[in-house]
């Protein structure tokens, strides 16, 4: 097995006569986060679900370490907006829950790692709908990388949240993927989010969706609050944002 | 995007409030308050009863005074138990023999229908197969009431036992299989996604997915069951059986005694609400998440 972390090739899909989008590219290498930037309802969500094999693609193939991708798999998975915790479930069970269908033995310590790394230590035997919109998100992450993928699919994984929040746990997560080396594919709205985590930023065209620019986010490696006021920074995201509105 | 100044990792726990309930509806009220709320009307409903048998208001023959009542429930309960001729109901000292004749047949059909409605319901809200082939069976099925059954299960299953089986049966199996089969197709696809790419099989999606997120709406089904079955096991005693709750009223009305009729119908309130509010405990561990 050879290639990057995650391929996607000349990528398409439609619903019945709804073409949502065509000869979609993308490579995501590991340790690399690639933020897919994006107008609402241009079918960013969609592509997610193809790359996570939770659809299939009516064009192109998507493969991981060179292997096609034929379905859903522990070693792709996805965080979307909103809740993904299982509500009938605490904390501890909801982050066990992965390592333990896959078999192993450490889900306990695996959890107890995790509960320590997203700062939610103490609260394991609280219920989903116990914890605030920020510890949710941050557990719904560490759920899905407790059986450490190599690949990440965020899909918005903040927007629900307010913007204080929001730039903790952008931060939160910068340190948690680059610590993971985690190829990661992050989809958002937000010029400010898809420049702050992303290494590569790659727009994508109002329905049906393309691939309009790809560009390297030439910052320095260690991102945070700072970051938004670093003039690099303000230059790249007033170009970026010329280009979204001007499309 | 705002900026905030200091050093907050954002990971402190206690800086995170959970949140607020989303419900508009006000807190129940709970405990002993609760008890006493729930009594007011049913003291006052006696209170005016007796009030009315009192002053003879209200014609004894048409309705017996509370006091009346609850001399024959002490009798029905309590009173020495007599020899009977055979194919006599007995009415003093028979309570116990008479529920748990009823508590039995239910306790039975019951079972029977839960053991098919929620295979059946979960098949039908998770399989379009299933739904395509079977619902449109179950809906002409259960639009049927169920004295229109009463004739049928007597040919089929005999006066008594077996006939009043299969009125609870049918009383109790179609909001079972109708909140499973809802619960389930409404179980969010996130969820089921979720499961997926944490690496559960599909064949555990159903068990480990699916049920214990429709249970809060299947518990629902399971309560509108255990009541429609309690109140269609009447029917079934009314046709001949001469133990059971239902058989003891048939007898009383043969002999015009209204009181013992109200008796069988109070037992028949009061075992229905300890029934529900059984399982409804039972399962309030199970489904508290869902809880406003």
């Amino acid at each position: 097995m050879s290639g990057p972390a995650l391929c996607a090739s000349r990528l398409g899909k439609r619903y019945g006569p709804l073409e949502v989008f065509a000869g979609v590219d993308l490579r995501v290498e590991l340790g690399e986060v690639v933020a897919v930037l994006g107008p609402s309802g241009c079918g960013k969500s969609t592509l997610l679900r193809v790359l996570a094999g939770l659809e299939p693609p009516d064009a192109g193939e998507v493969t991981e370490t060179g292997e096609p991708v034929r379905g859903p798999s522990p070693e792709r998975p996805m965080v979307v907006q909103g809740a993904t915790l299982f509500p009938w479930l605490d904390l501890r069970a909801n982050l066990e829950w992965g390592p333990r269908a896959l078999g192993r033995r450490d889900a306990a310590a695996v959890t107890d790692r995790l509960l320590a790394a997203t700062g939610l230590a103490g609260s394991d035997h609280l219920l989903p709908r116990e914890l605030s919109g920020g510890m949710r998100q941050r557990a719904a992450i560490a759920q899905v990388v407790a059986n450490e993928p190599p690949v990440l699919l965020l899909d918005e994984p903040f927007g629900a949240l307010d913007a204080q929040t929001r730039l903790r746990m952008q931060e939160w997560l910068i340190g948690f993927l680059a610590e993971r080396r985690t190829a990661t594919v992050l989809v958002t709205h937000d010029v400010d989010e898809a420049l702050l985590l992303g290494h590569r930023l790659v727009r994508l065209s109002h329905r049906p969706a393309r691939v309009v620019e790809e560009l390297e986010v030439d910052l320095p490696p260690h991102r945070s609050r700072a970051t938004l006021s670093d003039h690099r920074f303000v230059a790249l995201k007033a170009r970026v944002l010329e280009q979204v509105l001007d499309a | 995007m705002a900026v905030q100044a200091g050093g907050d990792t954002g990971l402190d726990v206690a800086a995170d409030l959970p949140p607020a309930s989303t419900h508009a509806r006000r807190q129940p009220f709970t405990g002993w308050r609760r008890v006493a709320l729930g009594l007011v009307l049913p003291a006052l409903l006696v209170t005016v009863w007796s009030v009315a048998a009192a002053t003879g208001l209200l014609s004894t023959r048409l309705l017996p005074a509370p006091a009346d009542i609850v001399t024959s429930a002490r009798d029905f309960v309590f009173a020495e138990r007599r020899a009977v001729l055979p194919g006599v109901v007995p009415f003093r000292g028979a309570a116990a023999e008479h529920v748990t004749a009823s508590l039995g047949r239910w306790g039975v059909a019951y079972a029977i229908a839960v053991a098919v409605g929620l295979p059946l319901g979960m098949g039908l809200g998770l399989s379009r197969w299933v739904s395509a082939t079977v619902d449109p069976l179950f809906q002409a099925l259960r639009s049927i009431p169920i004295t229109a059954w009463l004739p049928i299960a007597l040919i089929w299953f005999g006066i008594g036992e077996g006939a009043a089986r299969y009125l609870v049966f049918v009383g109790a199996v179609s909001p079972i299989v109708i909140a499973t089969a809802d619960a389930t197709a409404r179980v969010p696809r996130q969820l089921v996604d979720t499961a997926r790419m944490l690496g559960t099989p599909r064949r555990h999606l159903a068990r480990r997915v699916y049920l214990p997120a429709a249970l809060p709406g299947i518990v629902t089904g399971l309560r509108l069951g255990l009541t429609l079955g309690w109140t269609s096991l009447i029917v079934g005693e009314l046709t001949g059986a001469n133990r059971g709750l239902g058989a003891m009223m048939v007898a009383a009305r043969e002999v015009g005694r209204l009181d013992q009729i109200i008796v069988g119908m109070v037992a028949f309130a009061l075992i229905g609400f300890a029934a529900d509010f059984l399982l409804r405990s039972a399962a309030r561990p199970f489904v508290r998440w869902a809880d406003g």
